[in-house]
């Protein structure tokens, strides 16, 4: 997890920068109405790998505590599938009635790697509330993302979620991040 | 200070309503039955804390949890596991300041008394000057009164009075081998522990895994829809309920028949398969445990096992063994931190060991398929415990299921492993177990151990 590479980032304002600034306020979008399937369909590539590691706390020597071979969540397509399609069944009790969730997208960084993809960095904020709840279950985390050009769409290929906590205090993982 | 008296009146209305089938909620919510029980069971039962795998060189540290309190589980410099209160003998505060890690002292952050990782108060600044002449020996990092290990598995206990962890287990050891013990590679962690905070009672993690498989019907349906479990649901009600020694159940989805299907030992690889051997188990447990599709159970107070075979993916991959590991921390009448853990045989591939961990994190963890739900009903139940109309109007829950005249559960003679056997699992003596050896530990005075009948 190279944190020093600054060179090659795309400047704010520029058309390569807006298109993904675009393309995160459009997936959060999807996934804040709750249109999984199609922020699935139109906006991940069928290669993709999606991992949100365990993390621990750790001296600082030791790192920054985020498992290499350990996660909450280890997703290929086929799995982000069997989890769009389980949210729909009327047995998926965590998801009927529907929690609300609203996502925060900030301090996109992107560089461009080669002619067809994107290296982008956000931070993101999910507030999600259930049922008559006050207080929102909230994770923030950054995001590590590969964005790749097919045709005219970028598709998400690969993405890091990298939480802040290292104690959940959510009922379930059943996010999308 | 919490009332005694109030805790001691609904847990003596607790052990006469078990033998009917019933339990009071108030015992899923009321403070002081749950600060009762972190004097009366966390204080004295043996608790899991680690693996051995998680702590594989010399002074290899984690920071686990006894009831709310943080320990520190540290093979020391001889190799010897150490379990230590994370507490400095000078003003009680915490020397070890990370989840893990590798250290040969514990240096406390206020003034710097430092301990060695057998937990020997080695030093402070200015030892000289400022205290020459204190004891050094008899000031120690406090230690777990006993640990016992496991099949690698660590326990520890706070109560120098608490049978040894074999006489503890009872029963339950016979089983416990046909998950851990199967070959004498054994088993190890393949990851870190995930821990997540929920709104809910520790005991519902506890008694649901103790052998509550009638929610699968309901609360986990999807499962079956997304093609997760490879068992039929109606196929896999065939199986035993056992009560392997008071307060320790467990739940076997099984049907020993030379016709049956499978899949055999949990679904895990034949490659694995073909290394089980009768090095730590008899031949007897090894022709039983061929026949098991899932195993899940609970040693008491707050440690589960489950292992079977899943897949968070059926169209790319057939389901395959997972084998997880639970803890159900205490943090109050209606929250519990949940410990969940991975693991797999040391011989596998690999390969294998990343399949069953995807495997068990897509199904088995709270991002896979079978517990994304379970809290929802859990912080319910909590609710309930707390609630006013539920005490007035007299709601108790309700354990008859496979009792005299309820359901169709029958005892099953003959069995090969110990304990008293149901069959099938509609049955609900597994918690009535656990209930029931609850109930007699908080009201069992310290020193003292309570001796029951099982059934």
């Amino acid at each position: 997890m190279d944190r020093t590479r600054f060179g090659t980032r795309m400047l704010p304002g520029s058309e390569a920068y807006a298109e993904v600034q675009e393309w995160l306020h459009r997936e959060a979008e999807l996934l804040d109405d709750r249109e999984e399937r199609a922020w699935l369909a139109n906006m991940v590539s069928r290669d993709v790998v999606y991992q949100v590691p365990i993390r621990q706390t750790v001296r600082r020597a030791d790192g920054d505590g985020f498992a290499r071979d350990g996660f909450h969540l280890d997703e290929s397509y086929g799995s982000l599938l069997v989890r769009v399609e389980r949210n729909l069944s009327p047995s998926a009790w965590t998801e009927d009635p529907p929690p609300r969730t609203r996502r925060f997208v900030t301090n996109i960084r992107a560089t461009a790697e080669g002619d067809d993809a994107f290296g982008v960095r956000s931070n993101l904020l999910i507030y999600r509330t259930r049922q008559d709840e006050a207080q929102p279950s909230l994770l923030a985390a950054e995001r590590r993302d590969l964005l790749c050009r097919t045709g005219d769409a970028l598709l998400l290929r690969r993405r890091l979620v990298l939480l802040d906590l290292t104690v959940l205090q959510v009922p379930n993982l059943g996010y999308f991040f | 200070m919490y009332d005694q008296l109030h805790a001691r009146a609904i847990i003596d209305a607790l052990a006469a309503q078990v033998p009917l089938g019933h339990a009071p909620a108030e015992i899923f919510g009321s403070d002081d039955v749950y600060q009762h029980e972190l004097r009366r069971i966390f204080a004295r039962c043996w608790v899991f804390l680690a693996h051995e795998s998680e702590i594989p060189r010399r002074n290899d540290f984690v920071r686990r949890k006894v009831g709310e309190d943080d320990f520190i589980v540290v093979r020391d410099r001889h190799g010897t596991v150490r379990v230590l209160l994370d507490a400095c003998r000078h003003r009680g505060v915490a020397v070890c300041r990370a989840d893990k890690g590798n250290t040969p002292q514990f240096r406390c952050p206020y003034h710097g008394w430092t301990y060695d990782t057998s937990g020997r108060l080695t030093g402070a600044p200015a030892w000289r000057e400022a205290l020459a002449g204190l004891p050094r020996e008899e000031y120690g990092l406090l230690p777990a009164a006993q640990v016992g290990v496991c099949h690698g598995l660590i326990f520890a206990t706070l109560d120098r009075t608490a049978p040894s962890l074999d006489e503890y287990l009872g029963g339950m050891s016979w089983y416990l081998d046909l998950v851990f013990g199967l070959n004498d590679a054994g088993v190890e962690v393949l990851a870190p522990p995930q821990r997540l905070v929920i709104s809910a009672n520790w005991k519902s993690g506890a008694e649901n895994f103790a052998g509550d498989d009638y929610h699968l019907a309901t609360l986990h349906r999807s499962v079956w829809e997304v093609g997760a479990y490879p068992v039929p649901f109606e196929d896999d009600m065939v199986g035993y309920h056992i009560q392997a020694a008071p307060g320790h159940s467990l739940s076997l989805s099984m049907d020993p028949d030379a016709d049956e299907p499978g899949p055999y030992f949990y679904g895990m690889p034949d490659d694995l398969v073909a290394s089980f051997s009768t090095a730590l188990v008899t031949g007897e447990q090894l022709r039983f445990a061929r026949y098991i599709r899932a195993f899940v159970g609970n040693v008491f107070p707050n440690f589960s096992v489950l292992a079977q075979p899943a897949t968070e993916d059926v169209r790319a991959h057939p389901a395959t063994g997972v084998i997880t590991i639970r803890t159900w921390q205490p943090r109050g009448p209606g929250e519990m931190e949940v410990w969940c853990w991975f693991c797999a045989y040391r011989n596998m591939s690999a390969a294998q060991k990343r399949r069953s961990l995807t495997a068990g994190l897509g199904t088995s963890s709270f991002g896979g398929a079978f517990e994304m739900d379970d809290a929802e009903p859990w912080a319910s139940t909590s609710r309930t415990g707390r609630s006013v109309a539920a005490q007035l109007l007299g709601l108790t829950y309700n354990y008859q299921m496979g009792s005299e005249g309820v359901g169709r559960a029958r005892r099953v003679p003959g069995f090969p492993g110990p304990g008293v056997v149901f069959a099938p699992r509609y049955e609900e003596g597994v918690q009535r177990n656990f209930l029931r050896f609850y109930a007699e530990l908080m009201r069992c005075p310290d020193g003292q151990w309570p001796v029951l009948p099982l059934g």
